[in-house]
């Protein structure tokens, strides 16, 4: 017979063991698709490749997509740390892009540089925050599942959006496009050596740092990873578990919220469609691939922004769809989920050895 | 000489170490009523998990009329006629009576009379239930004739119930005994677990007692033969050996004390009433009785993480009211809890973290408290292995890598180190070995010379080595609180445990 079971003592490095597991399947998965197109896999692999990493220009777009990226990775990170799932990083990015967007343009129009960059980060934080506590007092208050709420949630922050930048936001100036008047210079992100990375890169990498910190070396992130990892040790040991589940969702909405400010403010300079394309989402995916250690998060949000850009690279070198990298990226997923898997569990082969043949049907049945 | 229906013969199951079952023989005879008796742990429901194919046994042998059978699964189990009501109903709550029957049952219902099919066999056993209501809608009571009727629609012959009076009401009791009543005249072989003597003496027509995986004793239940002092004696079993040096202590003040405290389980267990006790400090006061009844309920109470209904408590000479107490600072309260794996420890932290679960605020540094002095918390860990003497590598190993034995000793270290005022430990040598159990114990010792020990526990031979005072409870309530000096008194210790007043 064989069976499943669980491990008692997992294998070495195994957070790096499920990881290359992952890119295994992603990329051999890749081999097939490019090999159904018609394309030969390694000219496709070699296309991306240069795509991402074939000129200075061309890598910096990747850390340009790897700053929300990392932002709503650790959002998705710090929430899953507590057993709660944020899916909701994308309307949480939406209402800190819309705070920030706010903030630059009606409360402080005129402020200098040195006091709106910060006002506007608190601000688009608040936001995010905003739009994560309303799944969090659900969960807290009623234990309404955080998965829905926080999903749902989504829409809502989006079409609102929609709502203000076709609407009463709309710029006067605009030719009709839709889309709010641009923000002030003031409240530009500085943007690095000519290219678009912007503040808000350093400014994840230094929120990850923090994370990092918090969760390891503060009483704070002591009480998240016990109540993570054995609620009912956390209940014994007297701590306030709903308190948690607030802080927990304030800050993950916060980190969120942050991406949003960063789009904003470093890339598009107006509230805009283009600002919800999905980088909510792709944090469940950076979080997860980097454990939800707040340490890898950086890097495994640059990879998933090479993974885009070498995606793109394959549309204007191949005239393949660059929708493949989101093939890929799904397959890095179900790889490392799969890879976990392998390292939980191992597979038994029983022998029935000390045991009896099963007898012959019925011959024992009771009559 | 009636043949028996089932017979098992010499069935052995290992959980890593522990012995579950040790070479066990068991009989079931068609239309009579096997009770086996045992306390918690003693390996009752392995046995018949055994037969009911959940568990493969180590060594051993099941036969059926004679031929020897292996059950792969419960499924298999089932089809040679042998079929379990677990003491955690199998029902899917959102669907009915019917859709539930159909889940497991359909090829022997068959379609389109389902209804009628559930109401002719509910109707000839008296197992009264509508099969259109929803589980969720239904009682105990009424969800276990759910189960018994699932497993009479499958035509087993064998029925195991696992402590099916535990979740009942006393007059569905009544009712399932009658239900039991009409299986037997059927012919149909019954056992049932329990712990309970007097529905052993009413109901069995065969008894067999287990302890510690042993078999001790199998026998018929003649009423004039065996009675329920005896069972008591066999089940609880009275092998007392002291192996701890207890020196005496005198006691000081009196630290807590209980004034008719009444409450509930918060997940429906057994509640307590009228509790009324104090522990002093220099004495180690035990509450001894078969788990099960409100010894959970009362430890949860008295630690405040439940609320008990009504009653007072007071700590240190401030009285409180039980909701004031759920709020009030418990500072210099140790507690080790029963479950040692997911509630005294998380087996995914490393020792080290463990050994700060309950002392976060003596940890905290920096920035108005909120930082961790991890290199104190490491310190103090790697301080407590040594003294301790447990077995472990460095505190960095998670605490899932212990022993359980060495795993208890954290937990005890780390509760010990909080310099309590009362220290409560509750199950606190279950499933150890004996070089654990001499440690914990002489730890506890100790441990009353500077504070009241409220130590809760099944195990009688605990309560006889280490107590100074022993409240026995049973169904809630303490039936009798007894001086340990007193030799007479402590030899009625076990029948209390079981009930039965002397």
């Amino acid at each position: 017979m064989i069976r499943i079971e669980k491990r008692t003592q997992f294998p070495k490095h195994h957070h790096l063991i499920a990881a290359l597991i992952a890119f295994v399947i992603a990329f051999s998965s890749g081999c097939i698709i490019f090999l159904c197109l018609g394309v030969n896999p390694l000219t496709a692999y070699l296309a991306m490749f240069k795509g991402v990493f074939g000129s200075f220009h061309s890598f910096s777009e990747v850390l340009v997509k790897a700053t929300p990226l990392t932002f709503t990775g650790l959002a998705v990170a710090v929430a899953a740390m507590m057993m709660l799932w944020n899916i909701g990083a994308e309307g949480q990015l939406v209402w800190g892009g819309i705070f920030a967007a706010g903030t630059a343009l009606y409360l402080l129009p005129s402020a200098p540089v040195s006091i709106l960059i910060p006002m506007i980060i608190a601000a688009s934080a608040c936001g995010g925050m905003m739009w994560a506590l309303i799944p969090g007092i659900l969960k807290a208050r009623f234990n309404v599942n955080e998965i829905l709420t926080t999903l749902l949630l989504n829409y809502v922050a989006i079409i609102y959006m929609e709502h203000l930048f076709y609407g009463p936001l709309r710029d006067p100036a605009g030719f009709g496009f839709p889309g709010t008047a641009q923000i002030p210079e003031a409240a530009h992100l500085v943007r690095f050596v000519g290219t678009r990375i912007h503040l808000g890169f350093p400014l994840a990498l230094i929120c990850a740092l923090l994370l990092f910190f918090l969760l390891n070396k503060s009483t704070w992130g002591y009480q998240i990873r016990v109540i993570g990892s054995e609620v009912r040790a956390a209940r014994y040991a007297g701590f306030n578990v709903t308190r948690q589940t607030l802080t927990v969702m304030a800050l993950s909405g916060a980190l969120a919220g942050m991406a949003g400010m960063a789009e904003v403010c470093g890339i598009h300079y107006r509230l805009q469609t283009g600002l919800a394309v999905g980088y909510g989402y792709d944090g469940i995916i950076v979080a997860w691939l980097a454990q939800l250690n707040p340490l890898a998060v950086p890097f495994t949000a640059v990879l998933l922004g090479a993974l885009f850009v070498g995606g793109e690279q394959l549309q204007t070198v191949l005239g393949l769809p660059s929708t493949i990298s989101l093939i890929l990226e799904a397959a890095l997923l179900f790889g490392l989920f799969g890879g976990q898997a392998m390292i939980k569990y191992k597979i038994v082969f029983s022998g029935s050895t000390k045991q009896n043949q099963p007898a012959p049907h019925n011959t024992g049945k009771i009559s | 000489m009636i043949e028996p229906v089932v017979s098992l013969r010499g069935i052995s199951k290992h959980f890593g170490s522990v012995i579950a079952n040790h070479e066990i023989d068991f009989d079931i005879y068609g239309g009579r009523v096997h009770a086996l008796l045992g306390e918690n742990g003693a390996g009752k429901s392995t046995l018949m998990s055994i037969l009911a194919g959940r568990y493969k046994p180590d060594n051993g042998s099941i036969a059926i009329n004679g031929n020897t059978v292996s059950f792969p699964s419960p499924a298999s189990a089932l089809e040679h006629g042998i079929g379990m009501v677990y003491q955690r109903f199998m029902l899917i709550e959102s669907m009915s009576v019917a859709e539930n029957l159909l889940l497991s049952a359909h090829e022997k219902i068959g379609q389109g009379r389902t209804n009628q099919r559930i109401r002719d066999t509910a109707e000839q056993y008296g197992l009264d239930v509508d099969p259109c209501k929803h589980i969720f809608e239904l009682s105990m009571g009424e969800r276990q004739r759910v189960e018994i009727i699932k497993l009479l629609l499958l035509d087993a012959q064998i029925l195991i119930f696992d402590e099916p009076t535990a979740v009942l009401t006393p007059p569905e009791i009544d009712a399932f005994f009658s239900v039991i009543d009409k299986l037997r005249n059927d012919n149909k072989g019954i056992v049932f677990i329990t712990h309970k003597l007097e529905e052993v003496l009413k109901l069995a027509d065969d008894i067999s007692v287990m302890r510690k995986g042993r078999l001790i004793i199998s026998t018929k239940a003649d009423k004039k033969q065996i009675s329920k002092r005896q069972l008591a004696r066999l089940m609880v079993g009275r092998d007392v050996v002291l192996q701890v040096d207890k020196e005496p202590v005198e006691t000081g003040d009196t630290v807590l004390s209980l004034d008719s405290l009444c409450g509930k389980s918060s997940v429906g267990g057994t509640s307590f009433k009228d509790i009324s006790f104090e522990v002093k400090r220099g004495e180690i006061f035990s509450i001894v009785g078969v788990a099960g009844n409100g010894q959970s309920a009362l430890v949860a109470a008295i630690t405040g993480l439940n609320k008990a209904r009504s009653g007072q408590l007071s700590f240190l000479d401030n009285a409180y009211t039980p909701r004031e107490w759920v709020n009030a600072s418990k500072d210099h309260i140790a507690y080790v809890p029963e479950d040692r794996y997911h509630t005294g420890c998380v087996g995914t932290m490393s020792i080290c973290d463990n050994s700060a679960l309950t002392r976060l605020s003596s940890y905290s540094t920096g920035f108005g408290g909120m930082l961790l002095d991890r290199q104190r918390m490491f310190d103090d860990c790697a301080a407590a292995i040594k003294t301790f003497n447990i077995k472990a590598e460095s505190p960095d190993d998670t605490a899932q890598t212990l022993s359980g034995g060495n795993l208890q000793k954290v937990i005890l270290a780390r509760e010990l180190s909080r310099e309590p005022k009362l220290f409560i430990a509750e199950q606190p040598t279950q499933g150890l070995d004996i070089s654990a159990t001499e440690e914990i114990w002489q730890a506890l010792l100790d441990c009353r010379k500077n504070a009241a020990v409220l130590l809760v526990t099944g195990d009688l031979k605990e309560v006889l080595s280490l107590s100074d005072r022993i409240g026995v409870i049973f169904n809630g309530q303490i039936l009798e609180i007894i001086d340990a000096r007193d030799a007479d008194a402590v030899g009625r210790v076990g029948l209390l445990m079981a009930g039965v007043i002397p």
